[in-house]
């Protein structure tokens, strides 16, 4: 009787993905391989301190120079601060008639995808796992579910 | 008077002077280093930095095109100022290149910031790819009607057709596999499976240059991978640099790979990951990215070309960009176009010696051509008094 109950409270743990949390795990992952770094900024907890002297700018250096090159620097980060969502958005406003970057992408493969083992990378013989996941032996089984 | 050319890559920067034999190839970012909290390095100042772990990068472009125009002008600042090319801006027109469909907006801001802020003489923008052609069609012995340049780079991977120097715009096909992903998902297999180097992006970028390969037989290459002992010619030993000792990370010879480290040392152990990684190139969807892989596209893209050309692309296939460093990439692409091609169709694929800075050479030599200068380029005078409708009617990109 024990051992039944058991049972049904691990099978309740188990939860199964369903396709929307699967096809939400893909985009994840697919925005991790795009990623620049996986670490925060080194430097982020740096404090800038008024009181450090500035090495940068020369004395040399004309002060009406600074000031031009400055102001030049403001005007132009306001108008071309774009990220790349926002360029995609502008282009497809733009709605020009292809060749264009959109229609230069090239199409799904017509093959099948290749499966392989979520641990080790081999080709995949077993089961799909709960999780969408693929595994080729119970060793693998195993560490999955430890880890993921 | 001098012409800079300037491949300006997400990767990297190809940047020298016409009459310059080798160009100098520059990092396109700004990094900072864990242990050196008091400056940032720019480019290739990162050659000044001992230790190269945990670097932390800002990058100008984001899926290949250029969004990160601060970051971008410290690099080009830094490049063309007295540290590195010494440029006399007044006297020297330049070569850039761009990604294909480049959007309207990068493309202005580019002018402007060439023109206006560091007031070149005269500008030619292109894409990589036309250099590439460019320098191709000029020094082969027989003349070809077309090339269909593959070029394979940090963001992602174009194929382009050429048909008599001139690009078939309609053709152009992007896939969104680079040399980025392929670096940052050896991370992660290298991570999950043996040690965490999800920080590492210098470190792991390295030992996927120095120990991947493309494999010509997947499947044999999974079964090999597999086996044990001296059975296994794939299994290699990776020693990391620790930047005290050892400076740079290195294979192991093949007979002391024994997949023990020794001494103080950190290994990773190479095996099916050393051509599962760059499959990624030829089977996107190995990591879900639902695209053709690059052969499949080369035929999907000259499918859709007159069916007269299609001999003629196929007979003269021109591989470019850093990829194509990688082992085996050539006769893999060979293989499997031969594959998906009908018997009595040439196929010919060709890589130039060296493929991450052939453009850069098309473009010194582009600067040579006698209607260069006459034709090709617009001068600042032009553009202060016809602005940016001068230079979307002189560059063809």
């Amino acid at each position: 009787m024990i051992s039944i109950t058991g049972r049904i409270k691990e099978s309740q743990q188990k939860r199964v993905l369903d396709e929307a949390a699967r096809k939400r795990r893909q985009r994840k992952a697919l925005e991790a391989l795009e990623s620049d770094n996986f670490q925060d900024d080194p430097h982020a907890d740096l404090k800038m301190s008024k009181k450090a002297p500035k090495f940068e700018e020369s004395i040399n250096e004309g002060s009406m120079n600074v000031k031009k090159k400055r102001k030049s620097k403001g005007e132009f980060k306001q108008r071309y601060r774009k990220n790349f969502a926002s360029l995609l958005e502008e282009e497809q406003l733009q709605n020009k008639d292809p060749p264009n970057y959109f229609s230069a992408a090239v199409p799904p493969s017509s093959l099948p995808p290749r499966h392989f083992c979520a641990v080790c990378g081999y080709p995949f013989y077993f089961i799909q796992f709960s999780c969408g996941a693929r595994y080729c032996c119970v060793r693998c089984l195993g560490t999955h579910q430890d880890t993921r | 008077m001098a012409t800079l050319v300037l491949d300006n890559g997400a990767g990297s920067v190809k940047i020298g002077f016409s009459n310059e034999k080798e160009p100098r190839i520059i990092p396109n970012c700004v990094s900072k280093a864990k242990n050196v909290r008091t400056r940032i390095f720019i480019g290739d100042q990162i050659d000044e930095c001992k230790d190269l772990s945990g670097l932390y990068y800002m990058l100008p472009f984001q899926k290949g095109y250029l969004v990160n125009w601060d970051i971008e002008r410290q690099v080009w600042d830094h490049m063309f100022g007295k540290d590195c090319l010494q440029v006399d801006f007044n006297e020297t027109t330049a070569i850039v290149t761009e990604p294909h469909f480049n959007f309207p907006s990068v493309q202005e801001s580019m002018n402007e910031v060439f023109f206006e802020e560091y007031q070149f003489k005269a500008l030619h923008r292109t894409n990589a790819s036309a250099l590439s052609q460019y320098k191709w069609e000029k020094e082969s012995n027989d003349k070809h009607l077309c090339t269909l340049v593959v070029d394979s780079g940090y963001s992602f991977t174009h194929i382009i057709p050429y048909f008599k120097g001139r690009k078939i715009k309609e053709g152009i096909k992007r896939i969104n596999v680079g040399g980025k992903i392929l670096t940052n998902h050896l991370k992660e297999i290298i991570s999950y499976r043996q040690l965490m180097v999800m920080d590492e992006t210098y470190v792991v970028n390295q030992v996927k240059e120095d120990v991947s390969y493309v494999s010509l037989d997947f499947n044999e290459d999974m079964n090999i991978a597999r086996k044990r002992g001296k059975e296994n010619t794939i299994a290699r030993d990776y020693v990391l640099p620790d930047y005290t000792h050892i400076k740079r990370g290195y294979v192991r010879p093949t007979d002391q790979t024994t997949g023990k480290a020794q001494g103080n040392e950190q290994i990773i152990r190479m095996n099916n990951e050393r051509f599962a990684v760059p499959e990624i190139l030829f089977h996107p969807s190995d990591v879900g990215i639902s695209e053709m892989g690059i052969t499949e596209s080369i035929a999907h893209c000259v499918q859709g070309l007159d069916e007269e050309m299609q001999p003629h692309q196929l007979g003269n296939i021109l591989l470019t960009g850093g990829n194509c460093h990688l082992q085996g990439f050539k006769d893999r692409v060979y293989k499997d176009v031969r594959c998906l091609t009908d018997e009595d169709i040439d196929v010919n694929v060709s890589v130039p010696d060296s493929p991450s800075t052939y453009a850069w050479e098309g473009g010194c030599l582009l600067a040579k051509d006698a209607n260069f200068h006459k034709k090709m380029v617009v001068t600042r005078q032009e553009y202060e008094e016809q602005g940016h409708s001068i230079c979307e009617e002189t560059f063809d990109v």
